[in-house]
């Protein structure tokens, strides 16, 4: 069980704050799902820790707009902001829930996985062969999202993962990676990462 | 496994998808009716909240009905387990929708995007002659036409988060936003 932080209050503008907390909630769903269908480890401590990030973030939240409530209108409306943060933190907690599957070595019970990626059309986890054409791009340069719909949410290099990559990240040979998206772009995407087929000219 | 087994581990995991998915798009619904300051939609997470309770206990019971050695106890539990976080989720995203069902305005720090307050919430059916009818979201270039963008597609009692290759079918209510005018011409191209 990681430490906890004390959390200190500085002055970090209330929408940063929910706004990150929103995005990291929702990218711990499906990195969570992931983690548990492929029982991977790693990846779900890592998730943990951004449970705790987003808590942080939801102190931060709270001790802010206790400050910059000034009457009984300005209450009524953060009063509204703070339960949106704390749905946001909910979800997290939820996502950390199913992280936990896996780091308590619960898992999930394997012939789920397979039906799972059959059914399941969104998130799909690959390995970049050496021969791929991805090799050595930035995956900004990609612009997956133009192009199929697609989105890299983490890739894991060595031991480690990478969770939401930048843009200026270069994809290396055996990095894996985990993409969600509409299915004919994960799909797409899948064999361009292992290079089953050869290229449909572009 | 016995085939009959396999048969049921595959419809324990498609009941499994449908309530990710649905408790994904109550989340989506939930900010857009906060950013929209819609009760109509904000309702529509509700009535979703009460479909992902049903959904749950469906599939609780069928993981429960399911034969399988004490050796799989195991990843039985973990399946249980994925149920519940989905189920809090949707709590989640219920929590968030009660925020404009209660009145409470919403603060400008909640106005996530720029697809701002001026746009409006549509329900519009899908009628037989519609040429919308039997496409996908790709091939009905509704955004284009209309000006109007998707949330979800609501089909008898289940809601279904839009994908691009989703087909639209006769009998459908497409739940979209955008702007006034857009509504016309969506209601529109929804008839014919």
């Amino acid at each position: 069980m990681p430490a906890l932080e004390k959390v200190r209050y500085r002055p970090v503008p209330v929408r940063d704050l929910f706004l990150e907390m929103k995005n990291l909630s929702e990218l711990m769903i499906d990195l969570a799902y992931s983690a548990a269908l492929f029982n991977d480890r790693e990846l779900a401590e890592d998730i943990l820790e951004l449970e705790n990030r987003v808590d942080t973030l939801d102190y931060l939240l709270e001790m802010t707009i206790m400050i910059a409530a000034r009457d009984a209108h300005d209450a009524e409306a953060l009063a509204g902001v703070s339960a949106v943060a704390s749905a946001a933190d909910k979800i997290s907690d939820a996502a950390a829930d199913i992280a936990a599957i896996v780091t308590q070595n619960i898992g999930v019970h394997p012939i789920v996985s397979q039906v799972f990626e059959k059914v399941e059309e969104r998130l799909m986890q690959a390995k970049v062969s050496a021969d791929s054409s991805l090799v050595g791009k930035r995956v900004g340069e990609l612009d997956l999202a133009a192009r199929m719909g697609v989105d890299i949410i983490a890739l894991r290099r060595d031991k480690d993962w990478i969770i939401n990559p930048q843009k200026t990240e270069h994809i290396r040979s055996g990095d894996v990676l985990i993409v969600r998206g509409v299915h004919s772009g994960i799909k797409e995407f899948k064999e361009l990462a292992e290079q089953k087929s050869r290229r449909r000219g572009d | 496994m016995s085939q009959q087994n396999q048969a049921r581990f595959e419809e324990i995991v498609e009941r499994l998808v449908e309530l990710k998915d649905t408790s994904e798009l109550m989340i989506d619904l939930a900010y857009s009716s906060l950013l929209l300051k819609s009760r109509e939609l904000a309702e529509e997470v509700q009535r979703l909240e009460e479909h992902v309770d049903k959904l749950h206990t469906d599939f609780e019971l069928l993981v429960l009905q399911s034969e399988f050695k004490k050796e799989e106890a195991k990843g039985f539990l973990g399946l249980i387990r994925l149920g519940v976080a989905t189920e809090k989720i949707a709590d989640a995203a219920a929590q968030i929708s009660e925020v404009v069902l209660r009145g409470i305005e919403p603060h400008p720090v909640l106005q996530l995007s720029i697809r701002e307050a001026e746009e409006t919430v549509a329900y519009v059916p899908v009628a037989k002659d519609s040429p919308l009818a039997n496409k996908t979201l790709v091939e009905a270039r509704i955004p284009e036409e209309t000006g109007m963008w998707i949330l979800a597609i609501r089909r008898g009692n289940k809601s279904i988060r839009p994908k691009p290759d989703s087909k639209i079918e006769v009998g459908d209510v497409l739940i979209a936003s955008g702007y006034a005018e857009g509504v016309e011409d969506l209601k529109k191209l929804s008839k014919r």
